[in-house]
């Protein structure tokens, strides 16, 4: 059984935001409401490195532990997801998330008036039937339910963000990690995109010593 | 014997003291570097290894976004777990304890001691207790304070107690409807809280003759009446307590988390829903015993809260010296 998981790869991403827009159309998107966004770590400084950060479908998931009326669930590919009829809307699952995943189409409203909380789906839909009109209207679209992996990862221009079975996800990583080697065979990542060469350089002659 | 133990255990502060300045000699000078710094730093000595960006990551601080919500560029909050795990374990569980060991003690006193009875019999004649502006204000005050107690344990418990029963559906549509009545009611509580010790305060004064309540513990346990002003020193222990610090808790913390829209962060949400689920908690436990009091525990209170006049009898034995105080036509509030 297949254990869904989202991985960022920091030597890769541009913080492009095509994840999000991607994310955004997908699954018609109300103003206000973005299951994805791109953070960027040291913005405009040498060594910035940008993550793409949504939903990270936990193993022991925050928002389920203290939703007030447990309307969270897990699908077997471990993917977290929630009933928006249940939803009252009380915000605790986003007080609770160490990562700001959870969304309301209002905000932060007066009286606490929030509406329905939204959230990544690792485009898997909600309860009802898969692809149905209900679900479409409430989650998004059910691309899990196509034989599609999420489109936010689908779409990533490096290949930075990625999704699916957390074997593989981590096997693709693992392999990128070998194939970059060390200090003096940069053959991937910011180094290659972004590194001059005069910077690389020292420190492999430091090392050949 | 002193001097042979000291050594040692000298010789071990010492050691301890040294490893420990050792340790944090190092972290310190790393800290000092700003984190761009030692990234740079880093990808010159070892290209690939982002360890000082997610080091970054985890501080809890507020990197670039281009998505405008209110902490968006925090990357991972750390205080959510702490919260979860307050909320969740010691509040649920104690909190939980709390609501019902009160309540089947203070059953129990009544299914042992029975309720507090006159004894001498009624004069027929009525003297007024409280005019209709307090009880109106009292009667609010209690009315969003019940509905509020029953949708806020619903929001603590009922995923607990009400879903093994009602099950998942019903329970969120309840709670739907429990959460809005939660939230629109709160700010009228608030302010009927408010007009409650303003009314109320000067009558809840320490008065000399609340020393004899003390000693006597109320006659709780003898039955006997003990004469007080206005207001004994049971009441006065929960207009102060449970009315003034816990019921401004609960109405101030509650204006908080009712009107997240002043941008407060995750922290001041956590933070504010652990102190008023406390204090809603012990001020829920203490109402018991204020709301067995006023019904089925001294017979002749409830009348007087609906109607608000009291038999003279009643006066006489439950409060002797506002009864004195009403019949030479002084004005009944606490003297001096």
């Amino acid at each position: 059984m297949a254990r869904m998981k989202f991985l960022c790869d920091a030597e890769r991403c541009i913080e492009c935001n095509g994840c999000v827009t991607a994310c955004m159309n997908e699954h018609d998107m109300p103003w206000g409401v973005s299951r994805r966004r791109v953070v960027t770590i040291n913005d405009g400084v040498p060594g910035e490195r940008s993550v793409s950060v949504a939903c990270m479908h936990c193993s022991d998931a925050p928002c389920m532990a203290v939703c007030p009326t447990d309307c969270f669930y897990k699908t077997e590919e471990g993917v977290v997801l929630h009933n928006k009829d249940a939803c009252i809307g009380c915000g605790y699952c986003f007080f609770a998330c160490p990562f700001g995943a959870p969304q309301f189409p209002n905000g932060p409203a007066a009286f606490g008036a929030r509406g329905k909380m939204d959230k990544c789906t690792f485009c898997a839909g909600g309860p009802e039937e898969n692809g149905s009109k209900a679900e479409q209207e409430k989650y998004g679209r059910n691309r899990l339910a196509e034989g599609k992996l999420p489109l936010c990862a689908e779409m990533c221009s490096t290949k930075a963000l990625l999704a699916g079975d957390a074997a593989v996800v981590s096997d693709i990583f693992r392999e990128r990690v070998l194939r970059r080697g060390k200090a003096n065979d940069v053959a991937w990542g910011w180094a290659t995109a972004y590194g001059k060469p005069e910077q690389a350089a020292p420190a492999a002659k430091g090392e050949a010593k | 014997m002193t001097t042979s133990t000291f050594a040692p255990r000298f010789g071990r502060w010492l050691a301890a003291a040294c490893l420990t300045l050792g340790l944090a000699l190092p972290a310190l000078a790393a800290d000092a570097t700003p984190p761009a710094q030692q990234q740079v730093q880093r990808q010159q000595v070892q290209p690939g290894n982002n360890a000082p960006v997610w080091r970054e990551a985890r501080s809890g601080e507020a990197f670039f976004t281009n998505n405008p919500g209110n902490e968006a560029g925090v990357l991972i909050q750390q205080g959510g777990d702490a919260w979860r795990h307050l909320r969740n374990g010691p509040v649920t569980t104690y909190g939980g304890w709390l609501i019902v060991l009160v309540a089947l003690a203070i059953l129990a006193f009544y299914k042992i001691k029975g309720p507090l009875t006159l004894h001498d019999p009624e004069t027929g004649k009525l003297i007024q207790r409280f005019p209709r502006y307090e009880r109106i204000i009292h009667w609010t005050t209690a009315g969003t304070f019940i509905i509020l107690a029953v949708t806020g344990l619903g929001i603590l418990f009922g995923k607990h107690v009400l879903i093994p029963v009602i099950g998942h559906s019903a329970f969120g549509y309840l709670m739907v409807l429990g959460k809005n009545v939660h939230n629109y009611l709160g700010p009228l509580f608030a302010v009927s809280v408010v007009a409650m010790i303003v009314v109320w305060a000067r009558d809840n004064v320490w008065q000399s003759i609340d020393a004899l309540w003390i000693s006597k513990a109320g006659g709780l346990v003898t039955g006997e009446h003990v004469p007080s002003g206005r207001f004994n020193f049971g009441e006065k222990t929960w207009f102060w307590i449970g009315v003034t610090i816990l019921g401004l808790t609960v109405a101030g913390t509650g204006l908080v988390l009712d009107f997240p829209n002043f941008g407060q962060t995750r922290a001041d949400m956590q933070f504010y829903t652990l102190v008023h689920a406390i204090a809603a908690l012990v001020m829920l436990a203490l109402s018991f015993g204020h709301i067995y009091m006023g019904t089925i525990g001294a017979k002749g209170a409830y009348e007087s809260m609906k109607t608000g006049y009291v038999d003279e009898t009643w006066a006489r034995e439950h409060h002797e010296q506002w009864y004195h105080d009403v019949k030479a036509g002084k004005s009944g509030h606490p003297q001096g």
